[in-house]
């Protein structure tokens, strides 16, 4: 029975010791304020890294991103992901989310605009004018087209302008569905895929890509990215932020990258 | 046809170097476990490659290490049965038989499947699988299987070593049949002096790696100069005998051999047959004086050739009986009492009781 | 009983054709490298270990990511072997037929090598006395006293080929159709907000399916090991 549990000095000293430290790992430091978690459309990486990047180092409260498909992020905040903002590239998913109650409707509001472009690796040199019945099945080859898939707002607007073009039938067998449009860059930008189709602002961001054309804007919806705080946000830094974002001071970052600011 | 052996290798801690030939009939290697036997069958079979070494089996070299040739396991047409049946699990007994003869593509006559089927009386296994059959009945259907792959030579490893001595008396006759009926050359390895005694034409007397003797049988068998024979518990002579007569009133039998006759309890085989008995050294007890009103029958007069003390207080007298050796073995105060020394005539008596067939 | 979408089948019926051609195509090299790594010794057989385990522990993604850049169609071997052969892997079920076979390559060739190892070498050495060169022994003897373990090791693949993920959508995306398999079609209908019924119907058809593939491995073991060991 002496055996179990031998008395030593050291073990006494290393158990009391642990006890003593323990509580302190769970006490959240007294100074730091809990950072602010933005959800984002994948388009946006560059543009709001910078402008949170700002507004971060001004207010000194820290920033999270999630970067994903507009559909992805809806769902994860209908499951009750712990996020403060939420900015869609699209108004569908935003409805969604707005219809659900799950928004607070005041902060609802149209941020960004963009545009739709094909492009293909920097050393491609395939030339393609955008029309109506334009060669793009021809172009493709055996290769595929990169787009996002469906559910995606990317994926939307691209199958939608395609339709509106009357090419979808010929490349709809042919494309390379990604989960969001950063994945469908990067496939072009790889050389893996010898067209695919991201807006401006992705072109802009990747040295690896050219654009061989941009979609007029007739051919599909008005590409817009509403912001909103979203109801469950307890984070009181959280407006700050959005306002920052919406604001003339954060103009700058996001028509750096390409985005077209819509006013208030 | 001859198998002639002249190797050297070193297996793990045991330094092997080993010559000898073997011709027809069943040479049986004896010697005491880690001594080197399996380790030479394994070299005759091809499973070992020897560091140095000349091996060659009537007039095929099957290995040669200064000519660089090695004939592998599988070419040379050596039967195998080794001290675990060994039978493939996946297969019938029929199969495993058949399994013999379906490789073996040589030009030497086929045995009849039915004949080794019946030579070992294995006929009721056939359908069934190894892993149903005793210990005994798998060893049989195992030496069948080597059989029936027409080996030009039969090497047996303990074939009886983990089978319980009725099985064992049981399975010995077939191995005499197999060396005097269907003429295989075998090589036996056994650590049991009464299947050696029984079966072998030729030994070879293995020792800590080394040969220390190779000849007929009955002379090696009756050297007291080898430790490993003598002053073992049952060390003796094979005497080679005819049956000369019964006596049915006393149910005694009579065998006429070089020594002389000798009277002992009735055995089976008719008069004429030619047997092997082995007569143990401490059955033989030595006289001075012819003996008088004595129980003992059999007393043959010799005299001493040799004489080898042995541990602590016996002494093994070799003796020169008509020709026959026979081994003596008694208490060193008696040869001393009674005044032993080489080249005495004495009188070698055995006891009829002590010919028991065990 | 279940009322599954067209979509639904065709994820289905891709994952089933791509976990079949993958376990069938990788098993003569499981096989192979499984018997080196059992009965040979040679320098850098630990290298070829380190590499034939390292899906095991590498996280999927990077798997596939390798693959991409091995097999895509900028990759080194993939625009070789599209030129000279006309082998294209990127974004066609051969490519997820290929992830799923890497991924499920190790678990084959450890159920295997630990059956070879199991193996009672005496009884090949009997088969050799016999008159049987080494390829017959091997045909005739080991191959028959490994089959449950190269079964259990197929099975065990295929299972994970069924349920492989991270690599397939990684190195060849997610096409209905083409690379959509069960996994990712499952994954497909949870990004996206009302897709939950759907992705609950591909759930309960996954867990038949490696339920069934479990009891089926699970009764061949039994008999297999039966026969081996002479009922």
């Amino acid at each position: 029975m002496h055996r179990c549990f031998r008395f030593s000095p050291l073990r006494a000293v290393s158990l009391l010791a642990a006890v003593l430290v323990l509580p302190s790992a769970f006490a959240a430091e007294p100074e730091a304020p809990a950072p602010v978690v933005v959800f984002a459309a994948a388009s946006l990486k560059n543009a709001l890294d910078d402008a949170a990047a700002a507004w971060q180092q001004r207010s000194g409260v820290k920033v999270t991103i999630s970067y994903a498909g507009s559909n992805a992020l809806a769902r994860q905040i209908e499951q009750g992901a712990p996020a403060d903002l939420f900015i869609s590239a699209d108004e569908d998913w935003m409805k969604l989310l707005s219809n659900e109650g799950l928004t607070q409707k005041s902060t609802e509001h149209d941020l960004l605009g963009n545009h739709l472009v094909l492009v293909a690796p920097a050393a491609s040199t395939v030339k393609l004018h955008i029309e109506p019945g334009f060669a793009l099945a021809a172009a493709l080859g055996d290769g595929r087209l990169a787009i996002c898939n469906q559910s995606v707002p990317a994926g939307k607007y691209s199958a939608a302008a395609l339709q509106s073009l009357g090419v979808w039938s010929g490349v709809e067998s042919h494309t390379a569905p990604s989960e969001n449009v950063r994945a469908a860059l990067a496939l072009v930008a790889r050389g893996e895929a010898p067209l695919g189709i991201v807006y401006t602002t992705d072109a802009n961001a990747e040295p690896a890509v050219r654009v061989v054309d941009t979609f007029p804007e007739s051919s599909h919806a008005p590409i817009v990215y509403p912001a909103a705080r979203l109801r469950d946000s307890k984070n009181p830094h959280a407006q700050e932020l959005l306002d920052f974002i919406e604001s003339v001071q954060a103009r700058e970052y996001f028509e750096k990258q390409g985005f077209t600011v819509l006013s208030h | 046809m001859t198998l002639s052996l002249s190797v050297r290798h070193r297996f793990g801690s045991l330094e092997l170097e080993a010559a000898f030939d073997s011709p027809d009939g069943l040479t049986a290697v004896f010697g005491a476990s880690g001594a080197g036997k399996t380790s030479i069958l394994r070299l005759i079979a091809g499973l070992v490659r020897p560091v140095q070494g000349r091996i060659t089996l009537g007039d095929d070299v099957l290995v040669d290490t200064a000519q660089r040739r090695f004939v592998p396991a599988y070419r040379r047409g050596i039967g195998y049965v080794f001290q675990e049946p060994r039978l493939l699990p996946h297969l019938t007994v029929r199969q495993n038989l058949a399994y013999g003869g379906f490789f073996s593509r040589r030009q030497a006559p086929a045995i009849d499947f039915d004949r080794v089927v019946a030579l070992l009386d294995i006929g009721a296994l056939l359908p069934r699988h190894p892993g149903t059959l005793s210990g005994g009945e798998a060893q049989r259907v195992a030496i069948g299987r080597a059989l029936l792959s027409r080996p030009r030579l039969l090497l047996m490893d303990e074939p009886l070593a983990s089978i319980d001595e009725l099985r064992k008396a049981e399975i010995l006759p077939y191995v005499e049949r197999l060396r005097d009926e269907l003429r295989i050359p075998i090589v036996y390895v056994s650590h049991a002096l009464d299947e050696i005694v029984r079966l072998a034409t030729t030994l070879v007397v293995v020792n800590r790696g080394r040969i220390a003797a190779a000849g007929p049988a009955g002379s090696v068998l009756s050297r007291i100069d080898l430790p490993i024979l003598a002053h073992r518990r049952d060390a003796g002579v094979v005497l080679d005998v005819e049956v000369d007569a019964h006596d049915e009133h006393w149910h005694l039998s009579r065998l006429r051999c070089r020594a002389g006759l000798l009277s002992v309890p009735r055995i089976a085989h008719p008069p004429g047959s030619a047997l092997r008995i082995w007569v143990r050294a401490r059955d033989v007890s030595l006289a001075t004086e012819p003996p008088r009103d004595t129980s003992i029958l059999n007393v043959l007069p010799a005299h001493i050739v040799q004489m080898a003390p042995g541990d602590g207080a016996t002494v093994d007298i070799l003796l020169d009986c008509g020709g026959q050796p026979l081994i003596s073995r008694i208490t060193r105060l008696s040869a001393s009492q009674l005044g032993l020394a080489p080249g005495m005539p004495v009188f070698a008596m055995i006891k009829g009781v002590a010919f028991e067939r065990g | 009983m279940l009322d599954l979408s067209p979509d639904e089948w065709t994820a289905i019926l891709l994952s089933l054709r791509v976990s079949t051609v993958a376990v069938a195509c990788s098993l003569p090299f499981a096989l192979i490298i499984a018997w080196l790594l059992a009965r040979r010794r040679f320098a850098g057989i630990v290298v070829l270990e380190g590499l034939v385990y390292l899906p095991l522990t590498l996280p999927p993604v990077v798997t596939g990511y390798m693959l991409l850049l091995l097999f895509g169609r900028a990759g080194w071997l993939g625009a070789f072997l599209n030129a000279h052969f006309g082998i294209v892997f990127a974004f066609r079920w051969t490519g997820a037929a290929l992830a799923a076979a890497v991924m499920g390559f190790p678990l084959m060739v450890r159920s295997i090598r630990l059956a070879l190892e199991g193996v009672d070498r005496r009884l090949e050495e009997a088969a050799a006395t016999l008159g049987a060169a080494p390829p017959l022994v091997f045909a005739s003897v080991t191959l028959p006293l490994i089959g449950p373990g190269i079964i259990a090791g197929a099975i065990l693949a295929f299972a994970r080929s069924m349920g492989e993920f991270g690599a397939t959508i990684t190195f060849v995306s997610n096409i209905p159709g083409e690379t959509q398999t069960l996994a990712t079609a499952i994954y497909t209908f949870t990004q996206v907000p009302g897709g939950d019924a759907a992705a609950l119907r591909l759930v309960a058809v996954s867990v038949v399916l490696s339920l069934a593939a479990l009891i089926l491995s699970e009764q061949l073991d039994r008999r297999g090991w039966r026969r081996v060991l002479g009922r």
